[in-house]
């Protein structure tokens, strides 16, 4: 139990009176996905700043590797290797592949005046990153902009695993996407979880979830429902509890009530 | 392709070409850079005053514009990559004038501090880079709009620079730079000025080492746009496993003709041996690049568009008709009225005859069988010709040919475009149309300039689009971009110091003595000629010798600083004849003539212009600068350091007001306390035309020079062409406007073009998403 990867226990997040967050433990192991389900406002958001360094949790314990961290900022995060893909996907549109690929750590060449971006290497590079995710992209020197949503996914997870990622969060990458590419991207969660990254899969939808999650954790209201591994729940059960178990239920009779009249 | 010593790139490119994609050569890579629409814009706007005024066009006229735009480049370059970066900075103007006033007042001794110019200009910059400073960190840590500070800076500076100015000097003038301790020496940087027409690269002082001005210009010209147009070949086109033999000998030969008939064309003079010699040469040129295209390029495929392979004889029939009926027009004078008359006298009575005689036989045979009727048919025209001649005048004779040959020219180049792709033969008939225009204006301009220059730069544009028609329609296109050439990244680097350096020595060579930058600076600047020259040389030896496949790049280095260089000949010397025009020989017998001077102001812009582009399009901070701009939150989330980027900009733009201000000082030695004052929104302006977006994120450096010169030859040439100049501020608006126009119509145009198969948007979806920053709706207002 001791030499987990990332080891969340009770974590809890405050603003002023508010409670963001409390109570939320789960743990964190490369190889495997860790879903994050809950509606809006159920503290996802928190819970990925606190991880990626942009807030820092007020109660409970955040240990990387069996040793207490606590991220002043989204650098040290980066550097203790967990990367965020955010769900405006943190890309520049106007801005071509490869300088968002390497945005941030740009491979560089030549003595310092003439210190310049290797850009032969880079577009290479991320020509051969998004290979490996099974993207061929068209040009490197297109802008991102021109992307379709699942492609920019996959430019910033390529992104992530390149730089050296060991945890990968990705905040609700399906949203916005329509179902082919929402699958598209989930086969880019099962790449990378065969890569050996430890995945961090925020979403509200459990069918995008319970097929590539082994470990879920259910927010709701800043408040942790719990922590299951896959073989302890069931995509019925995991359905319920995401949606508030009764409530569901009496939609469902609703909707019947409705279909039948 | 079998090449196992290229590294890396050069597989992994191949292997992964995308089937998608189509390789974008050269040219549409160029469309869609931003500076595309302000670079034609310019060209467009030197050809405009250089026809409608006689002084624009000379070394005098550029010094003239040049001064303009370099005083507003140097600041423009900067605020473009501010802009880039998405923020503004109001008070840029109004810093130029407030570091001029600083230093100043901080070193004179009658009513200043009296600190000397060692301590006050460094001083004058702290204060500069310290405002700047200010700026930057305000806008980072209240968020505020860039706008809202920026204006506060900027009336802070105005206040402050109207009350020191009364507080000290008790008026709105500071004067006394020029009595300042250290005046000399810091005169030497800021103050420096380059003297142009005291060295004129004329062939009296350089005979038998140089040629005149003209013919450097004009040899720079060719090379360079020969490098050019097979460098823009070798990234356009995919290479042949093996050199194809006859190709390369047509090739040879091809190169023989062009310059057996340019070498006639030079020595001889008169119109048919123009005509006839000017066509070799250009009937040399393309079959040299038909010949090397076969030589070095891959056929392309052309099953899918059902040509047929004769496409060509129709094409070359077609041309040569029309090229025959071009010649006929001319060489038959139109005012000649008398008969023809072939064959006159008893020789051709007899001939006469004996061609009835004939046709009869002819007519016998064929009835009995023997022949087909044809013959007899063919006789009988040949016997009617000279038989019609007496009867028709040259001027009917010249109608009647030129309009057949015309009309069957026509006819054929009409059947052949229905056997190749239409774009050939519509690029032909263009380089067609643009010979003639040649010919006419060569043939009606009652101006030397119209007649010669233009003449020769419109053959040149013909010959360089009907050679690329037939390359286009010969080789096959790449699949995938070529690698960097084998001789190495140093090479790149020895070539981008070399261009820059070389056109620096070309503002400086012979300078005043006394400057003292000047030494420094032309020893750089010759260095890097050398540099210019090794490498051309390098790159013509691998160009021939190996099979590199990626000597196209440095082709295209090597073709755009030869044409480089030619412009700035053409610009920056003065010809002999010009001198002669414009000197006058005094009473002692020794000839005076009125001084052309370069400031430094224009060094110094295109060195920033050089740099800032530079900076933007190769180095991390240059990424830098457009993800902030660009989605600052996106930048900072990935670890750009966004606020230091920003703050470092805004320090690059007080840094270049501070240059701009010592400038101003050393130039006047007395300021006024308004100067720069609104100077500020020309900067961004000059910036919009060169392409950059106001909204942020996407931009040029270069362009916002190319921008600056455009300000600068419309605000100039208006004066040069002696219009009203009551209209300037008219012209000056609508031709701005057009070159904003034509940037966003040649971008959206290139931006759809390349992508073939899928469904995307265009880069203007993107550009919705970034947050408008202030300006984006007032921007008419100010245009």
């Amino acid at each position: 139990m001791s030499t987990e990867f990332l080891e969340l226990r009770n974590l809890s997040k405050f603003y002023g009176n508010i409670i963001a967050l409390t109570g939320v433990t789960t743990t964190v192991n490369p190889g495997e996905v860790t879903c994050v389900l809950g509606d809006n406002g159920a503290g996802k958001s928190t819970f990925i700043k606190i991880l990626a360094g942009v807030h820092q949790h007020d109660e409970g314990e955040l240990l990387l590797e069996g040793s207490e961290v606590r991220f002043a900022s989204p650098r040290q995060a980066l550097a203790a290797g967990i990367a965020t893909v955010y769900q405006d996907l943190a890309m520049v549109p106007l801005m071509s592949v490869w300088r968002n690929f390497f945005l941030g750590q740009e491979p560089k060449t030549g003595v310092w005046p003439f210190r310049q971006i290797d850009i032969d290497k880079a577009k290479m590079i991320a020509k051969e990153e998004m290979a490996k995710m099974g993207i061929d992209i068209r040009d490197t020197e297109q802008s991102v902009g021109t992307l379709s949503g699942g492609e920019r996914q996959s430019v910033a997870i390529a992104r992530a695993s390149y730089f050296g990622a060991r945890v990968l969060i990705l905040d609700e990458p399906t949203s916005a996407l329509g179902v082919k590419q929402s699958g598209v991207v989930l086969r880019r969660i099962v790449e990378a979880r065969d890569q050996g990254l430890a995945v961090i899969f925020i979403t509200h939808n459990p069918n995008h979830a319970y097929p590539v999650g082994d470990r879920f954790v259910i927010l709701q209201r800043g408040q942790s429902l719990g922590n299951w591994a896959k073989d302890e729940l069931s995509q019925s059960e995991l359905t319920q509890l995401m949606a508030g178990g009764a409530e569901l239920e009496e939609l469902q009779h609703e909707l019947a009530e409705a279909g039948a009249s | 392709m079998a090449d196992t010593t290229t590294d890396k790139p050069t597989e992994s490119a191949d292997a992964g070409g995308d089937e998608r994609l189509a390789h974008r050569g050269p040219i549409q890579t160029l469309l869609t850079r931003p500076e595309i629409g302000a670079l034609l814009g310019a060209v467009g706007v030197w050809v405009l005053f250089w026809l409608v005024s006689a002084p624009f066009g000379t070394v005098g006229g550029t010094a003239n514009f040049l001064d303009v735009a370099a005083y507003l480049g140097l600041m423009a370059v900067p605020v473009a990559l501010l802009m880039i970066g998405g923020e503004f900075d109001l008070s840029s103007g109004a810093m130029t004038g407030a570091t001029a006033i600083f230093a100043i007042l901080l070193a004179n001794d009658i009513n200043g501090a009296g600190l000397g110019l060692h301590v006050a200009v460094p001083l004058s910059l702290a204060f500069a880079l310290a405002i700047g400073w200010f700026n930057g960190t305000l806008v980072e840590k209240t968020s505020l709009p860039s706008f809202i500070v920026t204006l506060g800076t900027f009336f802070m500076l105005i206040g402050a620079k109207l009350g020191f100015s009364k507080l000290f000097t008790n008026k709105v003038l500071v004067e006394g730079l020029d009595e300042a301790e250290g005046y000399d020496f810091w005169n030497g940087i800021f103050g420096a000025e380059w003297l142009r027409n005291g060295h004129v690269w004329d062939v009296r002082e350089w005979s038998g080492l140089w040629l005149v001005r003209d013919e450097i210009w004009a040899g720079l010209l060719i090379c360079g746009s020969a490098a050019l147009l097979f460098g823009v070949f070798e990234l356009t086109y995919a290479r042949r496993s093996a050199v194809n033999i006859a190709g390369f000998v047509a090739s040879l030969v091809g190169v023989a003709a062009a310059l057996v008939g340019f070498v006639a064309l030079t020595s001889l003079d008169g119109r048919a041996s123009n005509q006839m010699f000017g066509a070799l040469t250009a009937a040399g040129v393309i079959l040299a690049v038909a010949g090397w295209c076969r030589a070095r390029y891959e056929r392309p495929d052309h099953s899918d568009n059902g040509r047929s392979a004769g496409w060509w004889q129709y094409l070359f029939a077609g041309l040569a008709a029309v090229g025959v009926a071009i010649v006929l027009a001319v060489i038959l004078n139109a005012e000649d009225s008398s008969q023809l008359g072939f064959f006159g006298g008893s020789f051709g009575r007899v001939v006469f005859a004996l061609g009835i005689a004939v046709v009869g036989v002819l007519a016998v045979l064929a009835a009995l069988g023997r022949v087909t009727p044809g013959y007899p048919a063919i006789g009988a025209v040949l016997v009617a010709v000279p038989a019609i001649s007496f009867l028709v005048t040259v001027q009917a004779a010249r109608a009647i040919l030129f309009g057949s040959f015309a009309l069957i020219g026509i006819a054929l180049l009409w059947s052949a475009a229905g056997r190749v792709r239409p774009s050939v033969v519509v690029s032909l008939g263009i380089s067609l149309v643009i010979v003639i225009l040649a010919f006419f204006v060569q043939a009606e301009s009652a101006s030397r300039k119209l007649r010669v220059e233009l003449f020769t730069v419109l053959l040149l544009v013909a010959l360089v689009l009907a050679a690329s028609a037939v390359a286009r329609h010969l080789s096959a296109a790449r699949r995938s971009a070529p690698p960097p050439p084998q001789f190495g990244r140093w090479m790149h680097l020895c070539a981008a110091v070399g261009v820059v350096a070389t056109v620096v020595f070309f503002v400086l060579e012979m300078a005043d003595g006394d400057a003292i930058l000047y030494a420094v600076i032309t020893g750089v600047a010759k260095g890097g000629l050398a540099a210019f020259v090794v490498y051309a040389v390098v790159t013509a030896a691998f160009t021939l010798l190996t099979r590199d496949e990626g000597v196209g790049r440095a082709l295209v280095t090597v073709g755009i600083g030869a044409v480089m260089l030619s412009v700035a000949t053409r610009l920056l010397f003065v010809t002999g004849a010009e001198l002669e025009k414009i000197c006058t020989v005094g009473s002692d017998g020794e000839m005076r003539c009125p001084q052309t001077q370069f400031g430094v102001v224009v060094l110094s812009f295109v060195v920033f212009a050089a740099i800032g582009s530079w900076l933007l399009m190769r180095t991390q901070f240059g990424s830098w600068i457009m993800a902030v701009g660009g989605n600052k939150e996106a930048a900072r989330s990935v670890g750009v350091p966004a606020a230091r980027t920003k703050t470092t900009l805004f320090m690059m733009v007080s840094g270049a007001a501070w240059i701009t201000g010592m400038l101003i000082a050393f130039r006047l030695t007395a300021v006024q306390a308004d100067v720069g004052d609104g100077n500020e929104f020309r900067y961004i302006i000059v910036a919009v035309v060169g392409g950059n977006l106001l909204t942020g994120g996407y931009g040029s450096a270069l362009g916002a020079g190319i921008g600056a010169v455009i300000w600068g030859m419309i605000s100039q040439g208006i004066g040069f062409a002696q219009w009203n100049s009551d209209w300037r501020f008219l012209v000056l608006g609508a031709l701005l406007l057009v070159a904003v126009l034509a940037n966003n119509y040649v971008r959206g145009k290139a931006e759809k073009a390349p992508v073939k198969s899928s469904a995307t948007k265009p880069d203007r979806a993107g550009i919705t998403i970034i947050v408008p920053k202030g300006l984006t709706g007032s921007k008419e207002d100010k245009e």
